[in-house]
């Protein structure tokens, strides 16, 4: 046994060469079974653990991705969510004004408001008709709610409306059931009044307020508003009456151009 | 005990394959790092463990695939023990030579595991073979130059 040992301790580099060279020719000869289980632990413990480790950073790649896209369209959905509300309220005006009827001898021509300008409240506004459309100057504006002011300035294209708000408009006004007369208009501090309403005459909280048509340019019997407040003061020839306004001039999107119709 | 670092090595070859190799391959060039480590081990320990190690790194390299398992395992134990007598031969020491002989190394492999796995075209798989063979090296170099003490973590540290 010694001469063994020797021979191996001399020898013993060669014995590792020749190893080596077995086993590489056993697996080179490519045995299916050897090459199977050696192919297959050598998987199992240098490569699965790291499949596991690659697959759950390639699933979270996949889930942020994912979630990415998910986002974008979620916001594409609100979007379109946001647009269809916008539809559906327009919708429901137009549903509203659908039966609106023009005093008689005029035609009504829809409008939408593009933009609107004042400081506090809305004075003016533009909308989206002009002189393409037959509009010009001094055609009132109103909606089912009743009279909202107006043309001043038309181009092709567009055209300006002087709202009721504005403080330098007036209406030519009566009181619907005693059919008194007054002077519409709008300041700051106290909002729609009645003016020049005499002290004798006979109007009540609550009383309709009516263009009367005097003035050529504002048909009559179009509603400005409603009587808000009366007082009498002493020793005064008028009346001081506050209206609320019939139309909501924080809120006009639809209107409509009163156009005389041909005879 | 004496083990553990080469299992570590063949984990690192193993883990180097599935995730690390895609991820820093530039235009097609890959890291050849079963190459690089059974090189390094040649350069640093005995014939016998760079043989066996090679012949490790082989079957770990070619895992997946058992039909050509034995090219690779006979291929990375001849690169180490070739590599071991070329730098006992020629008394490699400094710098520049231990990167030529890793540069020469990783080539002969690349071309090797073309021949072995013959499934691409050729002409293409050479530039890989080549662009490879460059890019393992510069990564050689920095570990080397680590190695050998010419870039220290002080002196990075001082840059900044």
């Amino acid at each position: 046994m010694t001469w063994i040992s020797n021979l191996f301790s001399r020898y013993w580099r060669n014995f590792h060469f020749i190893f080596i060279l077995l086993l590489t020719v056993i697996l080179v000869f490519n045995n299916a079974a050897v090459n199977g289980f050696v192919s297959q632990v050598a998987v199992s413990a240098f490569n699965y653990p790291f499949f596991i480790v690659k697959n759950f950073f390639d699933g979270l790649v996949e889930v942020s991705e994912k979630n990415e896209s998910l986002q974008a369209a979620l916001v594409e959905a609100s979007v379109r969510l946001s647009m269809l509300e916008e539809a559906r309220l327009e919708n429901n005006r137009l549903r509203a004004v659908l039966g609106f009827e023009p005093p008689p001898g005029y035609s009504l021509v829809p409008a939408k408001v593009i933009s609107v300008a004042g400081d506090k409240i809305p004075v003016s506004a533009v909308i989206n008709r002009g002189s393409r459309d037959s509009i010009f100057i001094d055609q009132a504006i109103i909606n089912q709610a009743g009279l909202i002011g107006r043309v001043v300035s038309v181009s092709h294209d567009f055209a300006t409306v002087q709202l009721l708000t504005d403080p330098t408009n007036r209406v030519a006004a009566r009181v619907g059931e005693s059919r008194e007369m007054g002077i519409v208009k709008y300041n700051i501090s106290e909002g729609m009044v009645l003016d020049n309403f005499p002290i004798q005459g006979t109007i009540n909280r609550g009383d309709v307020i009516l263009s009367s048509g005097l003035g050529g340019v504002y048909p009559s019997g179009l509603k400005v508003g409603t009587v808000n407040t009366v007082e009498y003061p002493e020793e005064e020839p008028f009346c001081n009456v506050t209206l609320t306004p019939a139309v909501n001039f924080n809120s006009i999107e639809e209107l409509f151009i009163l156009q005389l119709r041909p005879l | 005990m004496r083990f553990i670092p080469y299992f570590l090595y063949l984990l690192l070859i193993g883990m180097h394959q599935i995730i690390w190799r895609d991820m820093t391959s530039i235009y097609g060039a890959t890291v050849n790092l079963a190459a690089l480590i059974v090189l390094g081990v040649s350069l640093y320990k005995s014939e016998v463990i760079a043989s066996w190690f090679g012949f490790a790194a082989g079957i770990v390299l070619a895992a997946g695939f058992p039909n050509v398992l034995g090219w690779h395992a006979l291929a990375l134990a001849a690169l180490g023990l070739a590599a071991y007598h070329v730098k006992e031969r020629l008394n490699l020491e400094s710098l520049y030579t231990k990167l030529l002989l890793m540069f020469v190394g990783i080539l002969l492999h690349n071309i090797l595991v073309l021949i072995i796995q013959t499934d691409r075209y050729f002409y293409q798989l050479w530039l890989d073979a080549l662009s490879g063979a460059i890019y393992t090296t510069v990564i050689a170099m920095i570990f080397f130059l680590f190695k050998e003490g010419v870039i220290t973590a002080k002196k990075i540290k001082s840059i900044f």
